[in-house]
């Protein structure tokens, strides 16, 4: 039976950490008995393989693997270091260790969700006092990703990796292809983000990420764009949802109606035993906000948002073009 | 694979726990890194096929009698093991949006902060890439402030809450069970105005009014929330929309069965609503994105709602 993955890991990561000198890829073949299965039934390639996939996969742990001169027989061999591989002190009381235990659990994606719990074993095991039994909290802020092009990007955006990816624009009738240096990744009101450099454009793009279509291919090369020191993706996101708006339009409101509306409001009047009169930031989308409330809502300006509104309740109304 | 690479993980610190605890409970154990005693005992057979081999066959000599863990020739290889970058990158950006949740106490806020400046000289070079991903949690703070206080002292609310599908505010008594925070923050709670449990989005709660009397919401199982807050049950009325590609995002933002690709770039979404007619903004909010193909009541509905607002546009009107 091929042993199990995790125990061969387990093996690598103990050999390299418990080592003094580098030791060559024959060496560590020889002690790992996983690699000389693989080795022995399959071939030199097929070790080959597995060792560097194991290596990547320790690196993504965490562990630090130098690459040195073996000074037995001058070959290349591996080894982690223990300074560079240990955790500094580090002191949490009760009260910060339980308010990361709730900040370890809103992770809703598998792979983040356990980095948070690999990060919270590593800090128990170096004597973090975290409560046994953390009280099941009335609090859940939750991060969902869902989309399937976030672990990718996350990876890419760490490791400042281009990436393409067919991307669909929001109302396009069809995908194209992008190429990006993926900046930043950032979530609001639920849905993630991408702020990255497009090549083809040459300027800096945010993508939202349930609009790539099929596969993140990772790209060769280094970026060329610069990186911005500070990126504001929810700043341009808000914009495009219709916030930070400088205009403001003019509405009547039937009375009690339309409350979502009223909230945002810059200032209200009142007309008669009917409508109230607001004025209310004119951004971007503002025209489908106010067709939901149908006949709740009149607009009386400017032109454009009340020929946008009429034209939108037309359609739905069946009155055609 | 994935599972094998969080297994090693929890070994590489199981090591390092178990080495300060000999004969450590099972069952403490398990608690203390959130896994079942099965999952422990798993870990704790592959264990003693662990070692340093190259040496000559220095295997970890771990064993349990089901109860208690020993650990017979403990080694220093056991120490405490740096942050990976995506570990200190998962739980950074989170302990940053959790301690931004507008109404979070600010005891607990300030207790986040201090984790986060210390996790982040822990983390040393593992914690630049965090600042790459970001997440905001948006809730109505003094709402949230209110909710949060009635949880703890397990008191009623009462709301003043504008329901958005029936286009009309109402007002409820709500046992609270818990506030979700996924974009925008709700609160689950037992209705006793509706019988029902309900989810309320804070930012259409017009007026909130924690009373004396507790709380009393029915033991109900947690739902499950992992496909989204809004779970339509099975035999709930199916509604079919058909949107052109300007209105594509109405597949992003509702839950539904089905969306299957069109000929000119849209979609053609099947998904079930507990009241249909709850979706009469969105049919009038579609314009020509889109159209409501069935139930055709809600189609009428909205088209009768879109004439009456026409009527308001009529020369002479406004």
């Amino acid at each position: 039976m091929a042993i199990a993955k995790a125990e061969r890991l387990m093996n690598l990561a103990l050999c390299l950490m418990n080592t003094r000198r580098p030791l060559s890829k024959k060496e560590l073949r020889e002690s790992v008995e996983a690699y000389r299965e693989a080795w022995q039934q399959g071939s030199e390639d097929a070790f080959n393989r597995m060792f560097e996939r194991d290596k990547d996969d320790l690196r993504e742990l965490g562990l630090v693997i130098d690459v040195d001169e073996n000074a037995l027989d001058g070959e290349v061999g591996y080894l982690a270091r223990r300074d560079r591989n240990r955790l500094p002190e580090i002191a949490l009381d009760a009260e910060e260790a339980a308010a990361l235990t709730l900040a370890a659990r809103v992770w809703q994606q598998a792979k983040m969700s356990g980095a948070a719990s690999g990060a919270l074993q590593k800090l128990r095991a170096a004597g973090v006092p975290f409560a046994e039994d953390a009280e099941h909290s009335a609090l859940e802020p939750r991060i969902p990703a869902r989309e399937a092009a976030f672990e990718p990007l996350l990876t890419a955006a760490r490791d400042r990796r281009p990436v393409s990816f067919e991307y669909r624009k929001a109302g396009a009738a069809a995908a194209e292809q992008r190429a990006v240096e993926p900046w930043a990744l950032e979530c609001w009101r639920g849905h993630w983000y991408l702020a990255g450099f497009d090549r083809d454009r040459q300027d800096a793009r945010v993508f939202r990420l349930s609009r790539i279509t099929g596969r993140v291919r990772s790209r060769a090369g280094e970026f060329t764009g610069t990186v911005p020191e500070h990126m504001d993706v929810r700043a341009t996101v808000a914009r495009f949802a219709g916030e930070g708006a400088t205009t403001a339009a003019t509405v009547r409101l039937r009375r009690g109606a339309a409350f979502p509306l009223r909230t945002k409001a810059l200032g209200s009047r009142h007309v008669d035993e009917q409508w109230d009169e607001l004025e209310i930031p004119y951004g971007h989308g503002l025209g489908a906000d106010l067709a939901e409330f149908g006949p709740d809502v009149v607009v009386l300006g400017p032109d454009d948002l009340r020929a946008d509104v009429i034209e939108r309740l037309r359609a739905v109304a069946g009155l055609g073009e | 694979m994935s599972n094998a690479i969080d297994q090693t993980r929890r070994m590489l610190s199981l090591v390092t726990y178990l080495r300060e605890r000999p004969g450590a409970e099972v069952a403490e154990v398990a608690r203390a890194f959130g896994i079942t005693e099965r999952e422990l005992i798993g870990d704790l057979n592959v264990l003693p096929m662990c070692g340093t081999s190259f040496r000559g066959g220095d295997l970890l000599d771990i064993d349990t009698d089901g109860e208690r863990i020993w650990w017979h020739n403990v080694d220093d290889v056991a120490q405490p093991l740096r942050l990976a970058a995506d570990e200190a990158t998962a739980l950074l950006v989170a302990a940053r949006a959790v301690a931004g949740l507008p109404g979070l106490r600010e005891r607990d806020r300030q207790a986040l902060t201090r984790a986060v400046a210390k996790i982040e000289d822990a983390a040393g070079e593992s914690a630049e890439s965090s600042a790459r991903v970001g997440v905001t949690f948006e809730a109505e703070g003094q709402v949230f402030a209110d909710i949060d206080r009635a949880l703890s002292e397990g008191r009623l609310i009462w709301l003043r809450y504008w329901s958005h599908g029936r286009g009309g505010m109402t007002e409820r008594e709500v046992d609270p069970i818990r506030l979700v925070t996924e974009g925008h923050t709700y609160l689950e709670g037992w209705c006793r105005t509706s019988e029902d449990r309900r989810i309320f989005r804070l930012d259409r709660v017009a007026e909130i009014k924690v009373l004396d009397e507790p709380a009393n919401p029915p033991r109900l199982q947690p739902r499950d929330l992992s496909a989204g807050l809004v779970n339509p049950g099975a035999d709930d009325p199916e509604v079919v929309v058909e949107v052109g590609p300007g209105g594509r995002w109405v597949a992003e933002y509702y839950t539904h069965d089905s969306a299957e690709e069109l000929p000119d770039g849209g979609l053609r979404i099947t998904l079930r609503s507990a009241d249909p007619s709850g979706l009469r903004p969105l049919a009038l909010r579609l314009g020509r994105d889109g159209r409501i193909v069935s139930p055709p009541e809600l189609a009428e509905q909205a088209a009768a709602a879109a004439l009456a607002a026409l009527d308001a546009y009529r020369d002479g009107q406004v």
